[in-house]
């Protein structure tokens, strides 16, 4: 997997995306940098339970979600510090996950895509039932900004927060390619390509399950803690279809077999989504635009784009992963 | 009493709206080893075809409620063309197909966005006035859907035992292979069962649009709803799908009740996500 031009290209890549803010002073761009980050964790971490284990995952949201309420809860409710609040979010978020993995370990196939969905709903009606903690529909407004020491975040064009969005992306890509090598990564896609086998040698099927769907939610969580911080508001919205769709064209476009596809995926959508929403007319179109693009590489080149044109440049070296 | 009463003629109602969106979903199941993410949406499509057939065009309800069936089922039809079938032989068929339904759901409710704009819409009744049963006060309209529910569940059931067409269906859907041997047109047999099931969502949609607003995500919380019947009765048997439904419906009506609208859905994906875990199959389900 971690080839050598391919790590020198992340490299390069983070290099440059660290050193974006010294020469963009628009607000407006750093803030779509912002959430192109925050997608990026998503998308990339949704992609270990998804691409990486085969689960069929269509709750990923819900971990996201949980992240963003129990920051807002944790840091407007209770006067927890953000940036703390933004950590309590991965937390709440794991254990969610290990939640919803215990049944869904034993399940296969469609059930599994309906008992996480249903999840998302589960979560979804709880969050909408319960206004008097969550803010109901209306969610949750004014939360508290980040500061360090003196310094307050909401100074200097989100120069701060970009910051802070890049250094989480980075550690969650750390955080995956680590898993991915690791023994246990290799283990997952065994359990994928070869349940059988992989229980005949040994592997505990359930377990792995359970662990790649707990591992996927944490950083996903403190994204939506850091989004929830960041954007000073928690909505009902982020467990919408939108945001699933969105996400799930990330994990898609990018590649389910690598780490760093949905990363590029989610810098590239998210970018394209906002061009789009300035051209007249295409404010719903866009959302069409993406789906369309989502079924055709479904179609076209189902190992995601990033691995596709590897192809095309590459015919030699394509050493299968 | 009358409370109670009250209770049963709306949980007979919802029953009614569920037992038509869960037959027809899981018609598609059965057949096609499909789950159609975008049943919903083609619900809406329905009823926005015959609300602009009926009042745009001012042709009637009849002839709307006629063109909103006809034009989701063609939709249906393309989307099992261009969505579903290349990915027939593939591994993961499952679950790329749940992604490309999921994204001409998106395709749909975004469209239908753009086409009729954000504007509550509603369909007149198709039949005015108001029925009593069980002392119970409803519009002649839902009363309309109880009876008509059971006669279309019928008529499908009828269908899939009595013609070979409908044979064919089951036949397809117990194995493709074989069907094949037996001269069955096994991509025939895919687009009729999601062109018939298609036209159902989209007839279930236009009668709901004169009970519910019409609006691009209309279909979304009857297709969760719809989820949750499938997962009682287990996909892939008429009869017990739409036993379920009506279950469901009872059950709904009697926890808005006793604990309020507020945590209804709520305790629905609970019951949901408890019964799965016990019975994998549904609690009516075989296999």
């Amino acid at each position: 997997m971690a080839n050598k031009p391919q790590f020198l290209a992340i490299l390069a890549l983070f290099a440059a995306l660290a050193v974006v803010p010294l020469f963009v002073t628009d607000s407006y761009v750093r803030h779509l940098f912002i959430i192109a980050f925050v997608y990026a964790v998503i998308a990339s971490n949704w992609n270990l339970s998804l691409g990486h284990c085969g689960v069929f995952n269509f709750g990923h949201l819900t971990f996201f979600g949980i992240g963003v309420y129990t920051a807002a809860i944790a840091s407007k409710t209770f006067g927890v510090n953000p940036w703390i609040a933004m950590l309590l979010g991965g937390g709440t978020a794991a254990l969610s996950a290990l939640l919803l993995a215990a049944p869904v370990a034993r399940l296969k196939g469609i059930y599994v895509v309906l008992v996480t969905f249903a999840f998302t709903q589960l979560v979804l009606q709880l969050v909408l039932s319960q206004s008097q903690i969550t803010g109901g529909a209306e969610g949750m407004v004014r939360l508290p900004f980040l500061e360090l020491g003196s310094y307050s975040f909401l100074k200097d064009f989100k120069f701060g927060y970009y910051y802070v969005g890049l250094v989480l992306l980075a550690l969650s890509c750390l955080f995956l390619a680590f898993v991915s090598n690791s023994s246990f990564g290799k283990s997952l896609k065994a359990v994928r390509d070869a349940e059988d086998y992989a229980a005949a040698r040994g592997i505990s099927v359930a377990r792995q399950r359970i662990l790649a769907l707990t591992l996927s939610a944490i950083f996903t969580g403190i994204a939506g803690g850091f989004y929830a911080i960041y954007l000073r508001v928690a909505s009902p919205e982020v467990f919408g279809f939108g945001t699933l769709s969105l996400a799930l064209s990330m994990v898609l476009i990018g590649g389910v077999n690598t780490v760093f596809g949905p990363v590029l995926a989610a810098l590239v959508l998210t970018f394209a989504t906002e061009a789009m929403a300035g051209l007249q007319g295409f404010e719903d179109a866009r959302f069409i635009v993406i789906a369309v693009a989502m079924i055709l590489v479904l179609r076209l080149a189902p190992e995601g784009l990033v691995e596709f044109l590897g192809k095309l440049r590459l015919p030699a070296s394509t050493a299968r992963t | 009493m009358d409370a109670l009463l009250a209770t049963l003629v709306s949980g007979l109602v919802l029953g009614s709206l569920y037992a038509l969106m869960s037959s027809s979903l899981s018609l598609v199941w059965t057949t096609l080893g499909v789950f159609n993410f975008s049943h919903g949406a083609l619900m809406m499509i329905g009823a926005f075809v015959a609300w602009t057939v009926s009042e745009v065009l001012g042709l009637g309800p009849i002839v709307g409620i006629l063109s909103g069936t006809l034009a989701a089922g063609l939709i249906g039809i393309v989307i099992e063309r261009l969505l579903v079938r290349p990915f027939y032989n593939n591994r993961n068929m499952l679950l790329i197909t749940a992604m490309t339904t999921l994204a001409a759901m998106v395709i749909l409710e975004r469209g239908a966005q753009m086409i009729w704009g954000a504007r509550l819409k509603q369909l007149p009744r198709l039949i005015p006035g108001e029925v009593q049963i069980l002392g119970t006060t409803i519009s002649a309209h839902e009363a309309l859907l109880i009876v008509l529910a059971p006669l279309i569940l019928v008529a499908l059931w009828r269908f899939t035992v009595m013609t070979n067409r409908g044979r064919s269906l089951r036949a397809v859907g117990q194995n493709q292979d074989s069907a094949a041997l037996l001269g069955i047109d096994v991509p025939v047999a895919f687009a009729l069962a999601f062109g018939i099931s298609a036209a159902l969502a989209g007839l279930t949609g236009a009668l709901l649009g004169s009970i519910r607003f019409i609006t691009p995500t209309m279909g979304s919380e009857p297709l969760t709803k719809a989820m949750i019947v499938v997962i009682f009765g287990g996909l892939g048997n008429l009869g017990a799908t739409a036993g379920a439904a009506y279950l469901i419906g009872f059950i709904e009506a009697f926890l808005i009740l006793g604990l309020g609208l507020y945590w209804t859905p709520f305790m629905l994906f609970l019951l949901m996500i408890l019964v799965l875990l016990s019975r994998p199959n549904g609690v009516f389900g075989g296999k």
